[in-house]
């Protein structure tokens, strides 16, 4: 391609930063389904874990140019395999004969971790993209007035 | 110190923004493949370069106003290229001129 900017650094970390956005639905949907004793498949709410992996292209296809660097994308949503925990509560509608509920396996204070681990990850994310940013306009100043 | 018309390598050398040195720095830096790599042509590949992220970014926008999608960060992220793309030519025409200028004022 002719000649331009390499704007590899910027598209990493918008890759970052949509992984991190896409973990933060995952966590939501967790926190929101926490009480979900009916599932689509007849179980409760499974936990949802996010899979990353490294991309070793950017965003628009082509090969980066050192193959130890990349972005990063989203390969798969899981999930969690733990153990449903079964809680006392007969006046639950869901409850079986002898009073036992099987609750989703999400633990909030996991899932908040999580969140306030994805949040930080994305300000990360973001002051990598502010400092390229300014690494460049820098760059571009030394043409003005270098007479 | 004036920029003699003849460096045209040391436009060259400040025509790339990549801040971190490797070994791509010479490959973005490389005349397009086509006209021969004259100077011209090598402009316009800049040019070209960042008409075409101003229009992509103009596109994403379009794309969040009318709801299609909610992608924030692409839509960002092509604005932020746009304008950079834009600054450095922008810089370059700045040079270009300065030269001519120097130029003319040449006492025949």
């Amino acid at each position: 391609m002719a000649g331009g900017i390499n704007f590899s650094a910027l598209d990493i970390s918008a890759s970052g930063m949509m992984a991190e956005r896409m973990r933060m639905e995952v966590v939501s949907s967790n926190i929101a389904n926490a009480q979900s004793t009916r599932g689509s498949d007849g179980e409760p709410y499974r936990r949802q874990q996010v899979v990353f992996a490294s991309a070793m292209q950017d965003l628009a296809g082509r090969p980066n140019l050192s193959s130890s660097v990349g972005g990063v994308q989203i390969v798969d949503v899981q999930g969690d395999q733990s153990a449903f925990p079964s809680v006392f509560n007969p006046g639950h509608p869901d409850a079986d004969e002898k009073g036992m509920v099987i609750m989703p396996n999400v633990k909030l204070p996991n899932e908040m971790v999580d969140l306030i681990s994805a949040s930080r990850s994305y300000e990360a994310n973001l002051r990598a993209v502010k400092s390229f940013r300014q690494m460049a306009e820098q760059t571009l100043s030394l043409l003005r007035g270098s007479n | 110190m004036s920029l003699p018309i003849g460096a045209i390598s040391s436009i060259q050398s400040t025509g790339a923004t990549n801040p971190v040195s490797n070994p791509s720095v010479g490959k973005s830096l490389a005349p397009p493949q086509g006209k021969g790599g004259d100077f011209g042509s090598f402009m316009k590949g800049f040019i070209d370069e960042a008409n075409t992220n101003v229009n992509t970014a103009e596109t994403k926008v379009q794309d969040l106003i009318e709801n299609k999608t909610d992608n924030i960060q692409d839509v960002v992220m092509s604005m932020a290229k746009a304008d950079l793309s834009f600054r450095m030519i922008l810089e370059m025409r700045n040079k270009l001129m300065d030269a001519y200028q120097e130029i003319m004022r040449m006492q025949v």
